[in-house]
């Protein structure tokens, strides 16, 4: 009771002030946005299905008659997988008129050879559940159709009966085999038409239900492919990241080991010369001059390498890594802004390596003197802007400049690259990435 | 010279403390982390603390941070940072507060032993040391007109005032006469707009303000 008593309160003062509004409402639904396009969804419906069906039915037909020769068997192989688009038209219909979100089912993929594309086509789940889907919508279409005709048309034809009769229409309407005469019952007869039209959209949207449970379940992608989705997207992210943390481990490990022995090595080798006493012969010296130079260069080589996997600075923050990538550009560049959070580190390995390819664009192309990068977070994005002052006229599309390939690496996130480039300049571009895969 | 030494990699501390050792300096301790850095600095009052960058526990910029904090109560002490890679934004984090008895070298810069302790010598005195790799770095990342003018002996020598040496030091290196390099470094300053400053550290920055295009 305790528990009750004031969700009953909320209630009585919830329905108070409801009921004017949903009665509004309803006196409103008929002429709502909403039902004129479930009205229409059934229209189009209906010759959809019966079109689809006599492609279904002919062509099996024809398959099913030349069955004896060597092309029916093919052409039936062929015609199955051929619903699929009727049921995707179909399918698309619903998502789009009524707003579903049913998924699509798995593309018809066929392997290589006659035979096998055969087969294939002849075992096409998603083929067979399409033309099962139209053996049952073309009788529904007609009941579609006929809930229209009793709650749009008939009440329609009743509600405007009085005016019509005003204008001289004098042939009575004949409803439910009740034949209209005098004043009394055009009276009747109007009511009766607005009740059926404050009905229609409800009446039309219940058997709805009954059309939308069919297309999810027979022209779906089947309750597995939503789920599918999520599964890839965590298994990608987790790939992602797995590739991230790997690269980091191989700089980590080979700056603790390779590298660090490299220099212990030159190390001991200029102990060695410092300590060799002055009977050595210049041969050795020579030797031991050159292993010191190879030990040398390697170091170097080395370094270079490991800052193309994973440059060391990212682990100190984007900002800093950007700093230095700045300083080692040709033009000035400026870095500003200051992140809240940290991304993950895969994103941040992105971000980095798509500001380095932008900085060489700006540096090859765009004849800038001077470029900014800005980072920003916003609405849970990492948002990185490069600006130059160049003369513009970068595209995504464009050969060469890499930016298509870059749009391709930030899409691996679900990251966004924006190109604004007017002939004469500024261009500015925008990397937009998730704070996490 | 008495030394403390932060680096966690066993063989490179090891190696660092004979080299230094060979070279008669005294390394009075040799640590693996910043914490243990702090301490043995406060412990033993060491004229340089030789600071590798990455240590533990993140890896990232330890030895940075504590060089900073050091500097910071005893500017005096002079730090040379230590590391696998020139880092531009660490390079001004450094020098933030002064030039003065800093540095920060590659690794690899010990195979050229007498380069190395004079570098230690110029931090430990109060001059500067930048790794050769910071020079090159902010070399490549200028295009301004007036680096253009400079002859190549001249641009030699702004890379060796870069670098942190004296004009005695650059007058070695490059086997001329003092003299010859002090009318290299006035022209230098006269084309690039530079005002000549007084002192080494003065120079220093201002040589790398312009460099680094700040």
């Amino acid at each position: 009771m305790a528990l009750w008593a004031p969700a009953g309160r909320v209630g009585e003062t919830a329905l108070v002030s409801l009921a004017p509004e949903s009665t509004l409402r309803v006196l409103r639904e008929p002429l709502s946005r909403r039902a004129v396009r479930e009205v229409g969804y059934l229209l189009l419906a209906g010759p959809l299905t019966v079109i689809g069906l006599v492609y279904a039915v002919v062509s099996l037909a024809v398959g099913a008659a030349l069955a004896v020769t060597a092309l029916g068997i093919p052409l039936i192989s062929w015609a199955v997988p051929g619903v699929r688009w009727f049921g995707s038209l179909r399918r698309r219909a619903t998502n789009g008129l009524l707003g579903d979100d049913i998924p699509p089912p798995d593309p018809f993929r066929p392997p290589p050879g006659f035979l096998a594309r055969v087969s294939a086509g002849l075992r096409d789940r998603t083929g067979w559940r399409a033309i099962g889907f139209l053996l049952l919508a073309v009788p529904l279409a007609f009941a579609g159709l006929y809930v229209v005709l009793v709650t749009w048309v008939w009440g329609l034809v009743a509600f405007t009966y009085p005016v019509a009769a005003a204008f001289g229409q004098d042939r009575p309407p004949v409803l439910f085999g009740w034949v209209i005469t005098g004043a009394g019952s055009a009276f009747a007869l109007w009511l009766l038409g607005a009740a059926l039209l404050l009905v229609a959209p409800w009446a039309v949207r219940a058997f709805l239900l009954l059309d939308r449970q069919l297309v999810r379940s027979l022209l779906g992608g089947g309750p597995g492919a939503a789920e599918r989705i999520r599964d890839l997207e965590r298994s990608r992210a987790y790939a992602i990241e797995d590739v991230a943390a790997t690269l980091r481990r191989i700089e980590r490990d080979l700056h603790d080991g390779v590298q660090a022995r490299m220099v212990a090595l030159a190390m001991n080798l200029t102990m060695l010369n410092e300590t060799l006493g002055p009977d050595a012969s210049d041969e050795s010296r020579r030797m031991l001059t050159a292993a010191l130079g190879h030990a040398k260069d390697g170091i170097a080589e080395l370094r270079h390498m490991v800052g193309g996997i994973h440059p060391p600075a990212l682990d100190a923050g984007l900002a800093t890594a950007l700093d230095t990538l700045a300083a080692r550009s040709p033009i000035p560049v400026t870095v500003h802004g200051v992140l809240p959070s940290r991304p993950t580190e895969a994103i941040e390995t992105i971000a980095y390596f798509s500001v380095a390819e932008l900085l060489t664009n700006v540096t090859r192309h765009s004849g800038a003197d001077h470029a900014t990068v800005e980072l920003a977070e916003s609405d849970g994005k990492l948002v990185v802007t490069v600006t130059d002052n160049g003369h513009g006229g970068a595209s995504t599309d464009g050969s060469g400049t890499g930016l298509r390939g870059l749009t391709e690496r930030v899409g691996t996130v679900d990251g966004r690259l924006d190109v604004d480039s007017p002939t004469g300049g500024p261009t500015v571009i925008t990397v937009e990435l998730p704070l996490h895969t | 010279m008495r030394i403390v030494i932060a680096e966690d990699s066993a063989i490179l501390r090891e190696g660092l403390a004979q080299l230094l050792t060979l070279r008669g300096h005294e390394v009075v301790a040799a640590v693996v982390d910043a914490t243990a850095l702090v301490d043995a600095v406060a412990e033993h009052h060491p004229d340089v603390a030789v600071i590798d960058i990455r240590m533990p526990p993140t890896h990232t910029d330890e030895g940075l941070r504590a060089a900073l904090r050091l500097r910071r109560a005893d500017s005096t002490l002079g730090v040379l940072l230590f590391s696998q890679y020139v880092e531009t934004s660490f390079v001004r984090e450094l020098l933030a507060d002064g030039s003065s008895g800093v540095g920060y070298l590659l690794k690899e810069r010990v195979t050229d032993l007498d380069e190395f302790t004079s570098a230690l010598d110029r931090v430990a005195a109060g001059g500067t040391a930048l790794d050769p790799e910071v020079v090159t770095q902010l070399f490549g990342s200028r295009r301004d007109p007036g680096l253009a003018t400079l002859t190549p002996r001249e641009r030699e020598v702004l890379a060796l005032m870069a670098e942190g040496r004296t004009n005695a030091a650059i007058a070695r290196t490059l086997v001329v006469t003092e003299r010859a390099i002090e009318k290299h470094v006035a022209n230098i300053f006269s084309k690039l707009g530079l005002s000549a400053s007084d002192g080494a550290h003065r120079r220093v920055l201002s040589v790398l303000r312009y460099l680094d295009g700040r």
